[in-house]
């Protein structure tokens, strides 16, 4: 019985890598894929509205385990203490950065946040590394496969990001946004640089697939010969790393690219249960009553968890806008010789319900 | 102190939690608010009313990631520094909290996340429905973490086999007292921050006379009337709480005799009990009692017509946020502090309850936390007094200006996200 709450949370987990996996490896490749400022403001514009959304997977998952596997909980995240704090740490600039960020018009204000957010990125990834390593090898952040492993997955989740960054950084002038919106057409000098950052990172994605095979290749026997899954399942962990190096593979050649999106997604998603398989951590059998409790209060509410995050996907999938709440642009001055009346009746927001015809001002 | 590694983890999770409450305070109190002007404003297809939604909701969204921030390090603080918790009562403590992170945490920042991305590419009725959802959650949050608050100072519904709790009934958890009346009190005590801030924030427009849409007008006698509404309950449910005292919890006995109880609670610090009956309750009710006189001085200039024009009772409503903020901490000061030296009242000491921590572990981490805490909520409340003076234009949710290009003079669609 403990079958269904164990795959509960790897799924959970999986789920977690596999999106926030796309914000974070976002976040890291900032500084290579946005040189601009509007490039910048772009990146996160892509990167922000997802956040919220793959964020809470992880708090899920890290409530599910405290309160059904309280054993593993301490097994591997009291245990593996520094780890855990740093982690913590980073997560918590980088949401900093991503919710202020925008808050302000000063470019030192936004050089902090994105500081933060970068930061904040590289220390969640590197910090999900050495937790993988650590808990492949047993429990020891000692052994020189922890590195290795920890390389696998900071590559892995920079792939994640450009394959994100390579459909999410495409400019909405070249996209659906040209019905009624050709008015708004970007001026000559924008667009090519927000266009490179997305080709960028769309050949950013090759390179990394081959950089991860070859962590890969330099993980898996120092696994095998340190001796450090001894206490787990060797070829659980095997097999994982097989298939990584497989959707890896896929990424590595020409057609990479194209598909960089579907496999990097599936690289992550066999993270998790390689690792989890793997290091055969402790788990208990989850006591009847609990199980009731939890199952009892969650049942109702697992239609809402599925129909949200699915709204919330569609609806932030469209390639990501100049402005918004996570990326605005400074207030243009209204132009000389309108009074303020004017410009207010001239600027007003769409009414609610969706954007509707308006009748014509008169002067 | 810096090599009580004990102190300093106390010391942390004290000032976390009241840095976590008291933006999941304001996020109680205004989400109520801003659904219900949202409901009234899609009954009535009224655009201005939608730009006051869009202005308190601002505020909402920024106060909320400072929830966020530090409810995080809240449910990883425990796995980190209180594993000694977890050992004995892992499945008690911690069942609740695995129902809030995903049953309410989860879907209330996905559905906050559709209405703030959602804003004009989703039916009106729909949006709305999105922040039904958020305010509901929100307020389910609540309920259960004080399910695993309650259970520390009423542990029920266990027995212990081999030096750990087994459930033996959810509905003793689900039911439990003090779990009930901390969330009527807190439900009631949130309303009077919301409509603190609220208030706080209408005065202070309406004494520089500026009143879009007359969202101000509106606001000062809302908020002035759920404080009027909500100023008794919340005594009444909070005093109730009192029985509690002085009893013993059912499950007193399983793990320490009586006399081991009573040597335990006589090696308690007279300081800790000072601070908690001084710094929390003493506060707490002195600011309660201050609250009803703005209250009633409120209902006053209502009844004469001078609520949008009395400059001096704006600057009081301008100052009143400190005191139910105040009052807030206070409470759960006196709350927590009236439990020590129990972590799990009669079960089990704090000392025992926390990760074997090095010195140099403990004071990194509370280096850490509290000086990114202080910043990260000075940043915060610096942005929210920020854009409640601007006002609606320009707000965190204001529609996008446009693009560039508006010289052209024609109407230009305002790109909302």
């Amino acid at each position: 019985m403990e079958l269904i709450p164990v795959l509960f949370i790897t799924a959970l987990l999986a789920g977690y890598f596999v999106l926030a996996g796309c914000d974070i490896g976002l976040g890291m490749l900032m500084p290579y894929l946005a040189r601009t400022r509007g490039e910048r403001r772009r990146a996160v514009s892509a990167a922000a509205p997802y956040f919220l959304g793959t964020e809470v997977w992880l708090v899920g998952a890290i409530g599910a385990v405290a309160g059904l596997f309280p054993g593993l909980k301490a097994a591997v995240v009291t245990d593996l203490w520094p780890v855990f704090a740093v982690l913590l740490a980073g997560w918590l600039l980088r949401d900093a950065g991503l919710w202020f960020r925008a808050r302000a018009e000063a470019p030192s204000w936004h050089g902090l946040w994105d500081a933060a957010i970068v930061g904040g990125s590289w220390t969640v990834a590197v910090c999900w590394g050495l937790a993988s390593g650590a808990l492949l090898a047993g429990g020891s952040l000692a052994s020189p496969f922890v590195p290795a492993v920890a390389a696998v997955v900071v590559v892995l989740f920079l792939l994640r990001g450009a394959a994100f960054g390579a459909e999410r950084l495409v400019p909405p002038g070249s996209e659906a946004d040209e019905a009624g919106e050709a008015g708004d057409a970007l001026p000559a000098g924008r667009s090519p640089h927000t266009a490179v950052s997305a080709d960028t990172a769309a050949r950013l994605t090759r390179v990394l697939a081959r950089a991860g095979l070859a962590v890969l290749a330099v993980a898996v026997p120092l696994g095998a010969l340190s001796g450090a899954l001894d206490g787990g399942r060797p070829l659980a962990a095997g097999a994982g790393a097989a298939l990584v190096a497989v959707a890896l593979a896929a990424t590595a050649g020409t057609e990479g690219p194209g598909r960089s999106r579907h496999t990097s997604a599936v690289a992550m998603g066999v993270l998790v249960p390689a690792v989890g398989v793997g290091a055969a951590p402790p788990v208990e059998p989850v006591p009847g009553a609990v199980l009731t409790l939890v199952a009892v209060a969650l049942a109702p509410v697992v239609p809402l968890m599925v129909v949200g995050q699915v709204a919330l996907y569609r609806m932030v999938r469209r390639p990501a806008p100049a402005t918004g709440f996570f990326a605005r642009v400074a207030p243009v001055p209204a132009p000389a010789g309108t009074g303020a009346l004017a410009g207010a009746a001239r600027f007003r927001p769409t009414a609610v319900g969706g954007p509707q015809e308006r009748e014509s001002h008169g002067a | 102190m810096l090599d009580d590694p004990l102190a300093l983890a106390r010391l942390q999770f004290a000032f976390t939690a009241a840095t976590h409450y008291m933006f999941v305070a304001l996020t109680l109190g205004l989400a109520p608010y801003i659904l219900f002007n949202q409901l009234t404003a899609v009954l009535k297809r009224d655009e201005a009313r939608m730009r006051a939604v869009r202005f308190w909701g601002g505020l909402y969204v920024l106060n909320y990631a400072m929830g966020i921030l530090s409810g995080l390090v809240m449910e990883l603080q425990l796995a980190l520094n209180w594993s000694g918790l977890s050992d004995m009562f892992g499945y008690a403590f911690g069942a609740p909290l695995a129902v809030e992170t995903m049953g309410a945490f989860f879907i209330e920042s996905t559905f906050l996340g559709l209405w703030i991305f959602g804003w004009d590419r989703m039916g009106r009725w729909a949006h709305w429905a999105c922040f039904l959802v958020v305010t509901a959650t929100a307020y389910a949050s609540a309920y259960w973490v004080l399910v695993a608050n309650g259970f520390l100072k009423w542990p029920s519904g266990f027995r212990i086999e081999d030096g750990t709790a087994v459930l033996d009934s959810p509905w003793a958890l689900l039911g439990n007292p003090s779990t009930l009346m901390a969330f009527g009190h807190v439900a009631t005590s949130a309303l009077l921050v919301g409509a603190a801030v609220i208030a706080a924030v209408s005065a202070s427009h309406l004494r520089r006379g500026h009143d879009p849409d007359r969202m101000f007008h509106r606001g000062i006698r809302h908020a002035v009337a759920i404080l009027l509404v909500a100023v008794f309950p919340v005594v009444a449910v909070g005093g109730a709480q009192f029985i509690l005292y002085g009893q013993e919890p059912p499950t007193s006995g399983m793990t320490y005799s009586a006399e081991e109880i009573a040597a335990i609670e006589a090696d308690r610090s007279p300081a800790v009990e000072a601070v908690g009956r001084i710094g929390g309750d003493v506060v707490m009710m002195t600011s309660w009692l201050l609250i009803t006189v703005v209250a009633a001085t409120g209902a006053v200039v209502w009844l004469v017509r001078r609520l949008d024009r009395a400059r001096w009772f704006h600057w009081v409503l301008i100052a009143l946020p400190v005191l139910p903020y105040l009052a807030s901490i206070g409470g759960w000061v006196f709350r927590e502090t009236e439990r020590q030296p129990w972590v799990v009242r009669h079960h089990l000491t704090t000392a025992d309850a926390m990760t074997d921590l090095s010195p140099a572990m403990a004071v990194a981490s509370f280096a850490f936390f509290t000086a990114a805490f202080t910043a990260l909520a000075a940043v915060t409340v610096w942005l929210l007094v920020r854009f409640a003076r601007r006002g609606p234009e320009g707000g965190p949710l204001a529609p996008a200006p446009a693009e560039s290009d508006r010289e052209g003079g024609e109407p230009v669609p305002a790109r909302t996200l």
